[in-house]
């Protein structure tokens, strides 16, 4: 039983997960961490715990010394109750690495989670849902010039949209070669509309892409699908030649576009410049290249730092200075910045139904920090916190709206 | 002398510092030679450059400040007993040569120094032990209690029967630090001296349980004792 899924964490234990296995001092400071554990109290959650889930087993398969050796090395053995403990502390994580932060070596549980889903998934056990959207997202180039006139027909009409609503010489370039950024967008309009109004504003040379930022098989651990759907974008930036890619407001597709493109992509990337969304418009208010009306927005509000955009990514004050330009009343969570509690619906979790309780029960923390500071409106920069905040606000009657940073500077723009 | 007692004054101990050194440079050689992960896998804030990394781990190792900002309790318990064993591993020099420079320069005779070892001494070595009563006793409860495994518990046990041996030779016995000098610069240069009788038994006790830790030092997690450096610079990278 689990061999498969322990032959496959054998041969992927790099050298991050080599020093946790060997140093991780058992301390507990991670427990305070992780907000599945603070609302579950199962050990499964602890951030430590899921790393000796995974060496016990190791070692239950090699110590060969009887049942005293077998004591003092706390082995488990692979059955049925190890694999179901196994599938919690894999699935039920958001990868938000909170526990980074709080452990004094920084041993990376994230790192952990990620080649333990790839492990379950070569043993047969993965999320179905995850893995269909994964398949699609690596199959996409293949079918992309199909829907190539569809796509430019939907984008189309959202220009004459909002040439009627907000100017009438706003485009949606699709294609355009020899642009200065490739905007990738997520799914959905609310993810080109605000968008668009900025580039407009700011004069910025810029095409749309075919593709989607999302990148479900990193969910899945599945690191040579991730990039290989991240590379249709790559061959798309670089035959249409542009200076750069910019992600929209998505955690984990900043994440891999930050943090993961060097290593798959060396050379390829190397000419491209790789911005967040968030960054890109923070640095046209500062440049003066767009302007804002201060005090647009008079309602109390706050803002959620996205696990990937802020303590896995670094964009902490940016989204901060695009805020407080636009709006009088901010106030702030409390912890925040990099440590700030998870929204409890990354990692995939959103995109299966079978693990909504589950992020229901992992967001309490966030309800409560969201609550004490009487807010009315919940911005953020993620589209999975997006989503999980709305579907918080639904369970728990939280009475908020929830807002993406760009929106509210799109909302506010002065032309 | 019984045969114990002459194996680990005068046999053990070379094992040990075979193993220790032997295990460690084994065990380094595991973490570099493991392949790396091709991204970056930083946490923010996070400083610029080689030298800011290096400089915020170890501020970060000799303060912990990143465990005080989230677990207060176990940051006073840690830090004082990693201070303690700091200010011990320091002492312990004068057990094999001294600091003559600075007591010359601070124009310290016998008397002296006879007062500051005593004090300074007993001082570190409650500093060490105490904290580990509290790390002993916290693992049985609360949520520590599931990460706690024998090896946590033995590895405690072991270093607070160092600590309390060591202490009762400060403490209590009169050891005469000319013979001890004497004894372990023997081992230095295989120009064996008597073990000091005025260290009593809690001398041999001691000195086994230390080489004890030497030998199970590179197999359990006391490697965080070097591997943190590596893990912490991964975080910033």
């Amino acid at each position: 039983m689990l061999t498969r899924f322990l032959e496959t964490v054998r041969e992927r234990v790099t050298r991050p997960l080599r020093l946790y296995e060997d140093i991780c001092v058992r301390c507990g400071a991670c427990v305070d961490a992780c907000h599945f554990y603070k609302v579950s109290k199962d050990p499964a959650h602890i951030p430590a715990y899921r790393m000796m889930l995974i060496k016990k087993a190791l070692q239950g398969a090699e110590v060969d010394g009887g049942r005293v050796a077998r004591w003092y090395y706390d082995t488990w053995e692979a059955d049925g109750p190890l694999t179901e403990s196994l599938r919690k502390a894999m699935w039920e994580c958001t990868g938000c690495r909170r526990c980074v932060v709080f452990c004094p070596f920084n041993l990376d549980t994230g790192l952990l989670v990620s080649t333990g889903r790839y492990s379950l998934l070569q043993e047969g056990l993965a999320p179905e849902m995850l893995s269909i959207i994964s398949d699609a997202e690596v199959s996409k180039g293949e079918i992309v010039e199909a829907i190539r006139d569809f796509y430019v027909e939907q984008m189309q009409e959202l220009e004459r949209r909002l040439r009627q609503e907000f100017a009438p010489d706003l485009r949606i370039p699709v294609g355009k070669e020899g642009a200065e950024w490739l905007y990738v967008p997520l799914v959905g309009e609310h993810a080109v509309v605000p968008v668009a109004k900025i580039f407009h504003a700011a004069g910025v040379d810029w095409t749309i892409s075919m593709f989607t930022a999302t990148n479900h098989s990193y969910f899945l651990g599945d690191m040579a699908k991730a990039k290989q759907a991240a590379h249709w974008i790559i061959q798309e930036a670089r035959r249409l030649r542009v200076k750069g890619i910019v992600y929209p407001e998505c955690g984990h597709a900043t994440r891999t576009l930050l943090s993961y493109f060097d290593g798959w992509f060396g050379e390829e990337v190397a000419g491209l410049e790789r911005v967040s969304i968030v960054k890109l418009v923070a640095d046209y208010l500062q440049e003066g290249r767009i302007r804002v009306r201060p005090g647009t927005f008079t309602v109390p509000l706050t803002y959620h730092d996205p696990c990937n955009i802020g303590r896995n990514a670094g964009m902490f004050e940016e989204p901060r200075l695009l805020i407080r330009a636009v709006a009088t009343d901010f106030r702030e969570l409390t912890p925040n910045r990099e440590l700030n509690w998870c929204c409890g619906g990354g990692g995939g979790l959103i995109a299966e139904p079978g693990m909504k309780d589950v992020r229901m029960r992992a967001g309490k923390p966030k309800v409560e920090q969201i609550r004490r500071t009487g807010a009315q409106w919940v911005v953020t920069a993620c589209e999975n916190c997006k989503t999980q905040l709305s579907d918080l606000n639904e369970h728990y009657g939280l009475g908020v709206e929830v807002k993406g940073v760009v929106d509210l500077v799109a909302d506010a723009l002065v032309l | 002398m019984d045969t114990i007692a002459f194996l680990v004054a005068y046999i053990t101990p070379y094992i040990a510092v075979a193993v220790f050194v032997g295990g460690l440079a084994y065990q380094v050689r595991r973490w570099v030679q493991a392949q790396g992960v091709p991204a970056h896998l930083s946490v923010y804030p996070r400083p610029r450059g080689f030298w800011g990394r290096l400089s915020d781990t170890l501020v970060d190792m000799f303060t912990l400040k990143g465990l005080f900002r989230v677990n207060k309790p176990l940051w006073v318990g840690g830090f004082l007993m990693h201070l303690g064993l700091l200010l011990l591993l320091a002492g312990h020099v004068r057990v094999v040569t001294d600091y003559y420079f600075l007591w010359h320069l601070l124009r310290w005779g016998e008397e002296e120094l006879h007062q500051f070892s005593a004090v300074a001494g007993l001082t570190a070595g409650f500093l060490f032990m105490v904290p580990l009563v509290y790390l002993l006793a916290r693992r049985w409860s609360g949520a520590v209690k599931w990460l706690s495994t024998p090896e946590d518990y033995f590895l405690l046990f072991l270093l607070l029967g160092i600590a309390i041996t060591g202490n009762h030779m400060r403490l209590v016995l009169e050891v005469d630090q000319h013979a001890m000098r004497e004894f372990m610069q023997g081992l230095f240069l295989f120009r064996w001296k008597p073990v000091p009788p005025s260290a009593g038994f809690s001398f041999l006790y001691h000195f086994g349980m230390v080489q004890v830790l030497m030998i199970y030092f590179p197999f359990s997690k006391l490697l965080h004792t070097i591997g943190a450096v590596l893990s912490k610079m991964v975080a910033k990278s």
